[in-house]
């Protein structure tokens, strides 16, 4: 069996999904009411939830090695552009004894419709008042923010740019050598993205019968409150009893042996109860 | 013409002040060409830098990995099956029909309005900018017919066509009216002089229009951009299904941190550099023998 | 094919050589004819086709698709910004590449001996045969970071400076404004060259020799005899310049920083039309798209008429010469 993966952000693959140009697709938010019309018609939508992961806050400071202690304000504020300098007073109160430079804070963010910047945008929606931009793929950035493509593009600016911040996957901040930020959840802890920080916000969403969630700001005291998850969505009606069998092979191994692979590559496995009910859902597709 | 005042002058040279002048302005001149050469030097030096320790064979013919996997992984196979089959196609596409409508501008055309009119917007059409091209083939082809190969092959097609008609133009009119006068003389109808007689005569320079502008076809990524769809695995069929190429390959991976991506961007750029150079080699090659078979 | 000539009839009568043209003739004529017409039809087509596709963009927004406000999640798209990033990259562009590519233009018919002028023209070739992408790769890995830190240095200094500061001072980014436009610069010189250097060419050499033959320096023979001739058609090289400035897609794309604001500080990021519709193009659905591909038909549009107007000048200069 050969499983095509064509790159681009979760908008794409949800319009590839409508058009029929994808047979699955995969996507950190679910379908938004404005491309509702684009399925009308459709058969119905399956959300399979396969990962789960840390989004983070990720810097370009050469001088600084601890990880940055950041507030959900704070970060709404860097990000809306009201903070202008590393060495602002806001930032320094969370991080005494830690030399930030003037640096210009460069903000680097998404150019393409993303599920990661829904996500963000949606922390940062439930967790302060300070954050004014809403909660969407596509947000209006302040003016002098730099737009990358993927969170490779987005890292790509972070790296590149001394005194740039930006919001990135955790697999991708890794493997790109970024630093990041240990960001403050609704129990007044600093935590550090990982994997298992982003289980445990996984475990306590609320899930809904469909096996849509939110992860970001939820979940105890040793939660990462920036934590995302992805579905696969399929049409629940096939066209030929084959595809039946290759999304449910496909699938069954995401959600079976292929959950063990996770950590390695920097994603974190879903929660036990999320996990056993996307299974039961595979009989669902049909042909 | 000596001066009554008892110097002598010299009037052929001019005075320092103008002469200055016109140092400076050489200067200048100079300078500009310093300053074409100084970046033009920084990429093709930087290409080729980043680019050779990367390049081999199993560069060339291996699947693309994964952005984050290292440059010693994998290669950019597909991309450079995908180049050329496209632009192979894209070349049958426009080539005959860029001749035919130059053998039409000359051979038939004449002073006629419609022959002006089609070369004045054949020039014209060389400006319009290659993003536009693949949006319209993105509206009239991929919309009913999904991508392809050969979608992204029609776009470069129509960037193609004019590039094709003016230089195969130039060449027919290069081609001195005795030669066809003769030919009328014997009978001959006006297309067969045109197959038998004008086109061979014009050929060298016919093929070296073409290969420049299959140079210049190879390098485009925007018209692929919304007709090819750029995946990473390789495709050899190029009228079905979507596909890759050099140039979009090297556009992702220039928007990626990964080291191993970016080597590898470098490394499909230098491949596609030194096929478009080779085009350009060729090209000249093909232009010196026909101007010595002119002679 | 070939009539003999009938024996039986009167010496040097005159004798239709073929009384009808064979089909394959006609056949031949009709498909060179329809090649031709292939580009009328497809410059037809394109305006036809995308303006279809974009109709409901210009039909929703009405005057307001020329508005400034461009945000994609409230359904405004506002396209200004994108115009306004497409004139300012072009003007940048053209202010560096012109003053070259017509002192290079000069230098290869009026300085160089005609055995130089053959490698220099080489070497325009090969920056001619560079693809738009690999420019945009080497801008965004090498040449914005290295250029960021002059920019910064420059801002700085300008702090304070009445039109400087509006226009080189605020936040500095690598990917911005100005290396769009010089990354422009370096592609549509060797364009502007070329026909700038075909157009002087054809000034008569009586002109040249003449003020030589009066004592003019070079510089006074170019302002002299050259200018007057070559004027309009380096007029029209530049507008060609221009269009291909406004046209170029992906070395933009990648390096002019992705956001879309209007501001005079030309070392911050921006955006322009051809760049948006690249980046964003794969994502966009329902208006967003035809938004995308409104300015694409603007693009054509602008494109179109900048080029029309630059080949009746080039053209008319040309039968100037000519006629004279």
């Amino acid at each position: 069996m050969t499983v095509n993966y064509g790159g681009g952000g979760s908008g794409k693959g949800r319009t590839d999904l409508a058009s029929g140009t994808v047979q699955f697709a995969g996507s950190d938010s679910p379908i938004p009411s404005d491309e509702a019309s684009s399925f009308a018609g459709k058969p119905t939508v399956l959300y399979f939830p396969v990962i789960v992961g840390p989004i983070t806050v990720s810097y370009n400071l050469s001088g600084v090695t601890k990880p940055l202690q950041l507030t959900p304000t704070v970060i709404a504020n860097i990000f809306q552009g009201k903070i202008k300098k590393w060495n602002d007073p806001a930032i320094a109160s969370l991080n005494s004894g830690v030399k930030l430079p003037s640096t210009a804070i460069t903000i680097a963010r998404r150019s393409d419709s993303s599920g990661t910047t829904a996500n963000f945008s949606l922390f940062l929606e439930d967790s302060t008042k300070a954050w004014k931009l809403g909660s969407s793929s596509t947000i209006n950035w302040p003016a002098s923010s730099r737009g990358g493509d993927g969170n490779g593009g987005v890292a790509q600016i972070v790296k590149s740019t001394p005194g740039a911040v930006g919001y990135v996957d955790y697999a991708d901040a890794k493997a790109s050598g970024l630093s990041f930020a240990s960001v403050q959840n609704a129990s007044g802890k600093y935590i550090a993205p990982s994997t298992t920080a982003a289980s445990a916000a996984a475990a306590g969403a609320k899930v809904a019968s469909n096996l849509t969630f939110a992860a970001v700001w939820s979940g105890d005291a040793t939660a990462y409150p920036i934590t995302y998850q992805s579905w696969d969505l399929v049409f629940a009606k096939q066209k030929s009893a084959n595809d039946v069998k290759m999304l449910k092979a496909y699938l069954g191994y995401l959600l079976g042996p292929g959950q063990q692979l996770l950590p390695s590559l920097s994603y974190a496995p879903l929660p036990a109860n999320i996990d056993q009910q996307a299974k039961a859902q595979l009989s669902k597709i049909t042909s | 013409m000596a001066a009554t005042t008892g110097q002598s002058v010299d009037l052929r040279e001019p005075p320092s002040w103008r002469r200055s002048k016109n140092r400076i302005a050489t200067i200048l001149m100079v300078i500009s060409f310093v300053l074409v050469i100084i970046p033009l030097g920084f990429v093709l030096f930087t290409v080729i830098a980043k680019g050779i320790s990367i390049i081999s064979w199993q560069f060339l013919t291996a699947d693309i990995p994964p952005n984050v996997l290292p440059a010693s992984i994998g290669g950019m196979g597909p991309a450079v099956v995908g180049t050329l089959e496209i632009t192979a196609l894209a070349t049958v596409l426009a080539v005959p029909l860029g001749v035919l409508g130059a053998i039409y501008l000359n051979e038939y055309g004449g002073n006629r309005l419609l022959a002006r009119l089609i070369g004045f917007f054949s020039d014209v059409m060389t400006g319009v900018p290659s993003i536009v091209m693949g949006l319209f083939i993105f509206t009239i082809w991929v919309l009913h017919f999904g991508y392809s190969g050969l979608a992204g092959a029609l776009a470069l097609g129509c960037l193609m066509l004019p590039i094709v008609i003016r230089s195969t133009y130039e060449m027919l009119r290069l081609v001195p009216d005795p030669l066809r006068e003769a030919s009328y003389a014997l009978g001959a109808s006006k297309a067969r002089v045109t197959v038998t007689v004008v086109l061979p005569t014009a050929l060298g320079g016919i093929v070296s229009g073409a290969l420049l502008a299959i140079a210049r076809a190879a390098g485009e990524t925007a018209p692929l951009l919304f007709t090819i769809l750029t995946v990473t695995t390789v495709n050899r069929n190029v009228f079905s299904g979507a596909n890759t190429s050099l140039p979009s390959q090297i556009f992702a991976n220039a928007s990626s941190p990964y080291v191993g991506a970016q080597a590898r961007g470098w490394g499909a750029a230098l491949t596609l550099i030194a096929l478009a150079f080779i085009l350009m080699v060729a090209a000249r090659l093909v232009t010196a023998r026909f101007a010595r078979n002119l002679q | 094919m070939t009539t003999k000539a009938d024996p039986a009839g009167p010496a040097g009568s005159a004798r239709q050589l073929s009384e009808r043209r064979p089909l394959g003739d006609i056949t031949f004529q009709a498909v060179a004819l329809a090649a031709g017409l292939l580009v009328l039809v497809i410059l037809v087509l394109i305006a036809v086709s995308t303006s279809q596709q974009a109709s409901s963009w210009f039909s929703s927004e009405g005057i307001k698709i020329f508005s400034s406000t461009w945000n994609p999640t409230n359904n405004q798209f506002g396209a200004l910004p994108f115009i306004y990033g497409t004139a300012v990259t072009a003007i940048i562009a053209l202010v560096i590449a012109v003053p070259v590519s017509v002192g290079v233009a000069l230098l290869l018919t009026e300085v160089v001996p005609r055995r130089w002028a053959r490698p220099i023209v080489y070497v325009i070739d090969l920056l001619a045969v560079v693809p738009s992408v690999v420019w945009g790769l080497w801008g965004i890995l090498v040449f914005a970071p290295w250029i960021q830190h002059y920019y910064a240095s420059v801002s700085s200094g300008v702090k304070g400076i009445p039109v400087l500061d509006s226009l080189f001072g605020g936040q500095t980014s690598g990917a911005s404004f100005f290396t769009a436009g010089i990354i422009l610069a370096f592609m549509i010189t060797p364009i502007v060259t070329s026909l700038s250097r075909e157009v002087i060419a054809t000034v008569p050499a009586i002109d040249r020799e003449g003020a030589y033959a009066l004592g003019a320096t070079r510089l006074e023979m170019i302002n002299g005899a050259v200018w007057p001739h070559s004027q309009a058609g380096v007029v029209g090289a530049v507008l060609l310049g221009l269009g291909r400035a406004m046209g170029e897609t992906i070395a933009v794309a990648l390096v002019i920083g992705s956001s879309a604001t209007i501001t005079p500080h030309l070392f911050a990021p921006g955006y322009n039309m051809p760049a948006v519709i690249a980046n964003e193009f794969g994502e966009a659905t329902g208006l967003f798209r035809a938004a995308l591909i409104g300015m694409g038909v603007l693009l054509f549009a602008f494109t179109i008429i900048i080029n029309v107007i630059a080949r009746v000048i080039v053209e008319r200069s040309g039968r100037r010469q000519r006629g004279a």
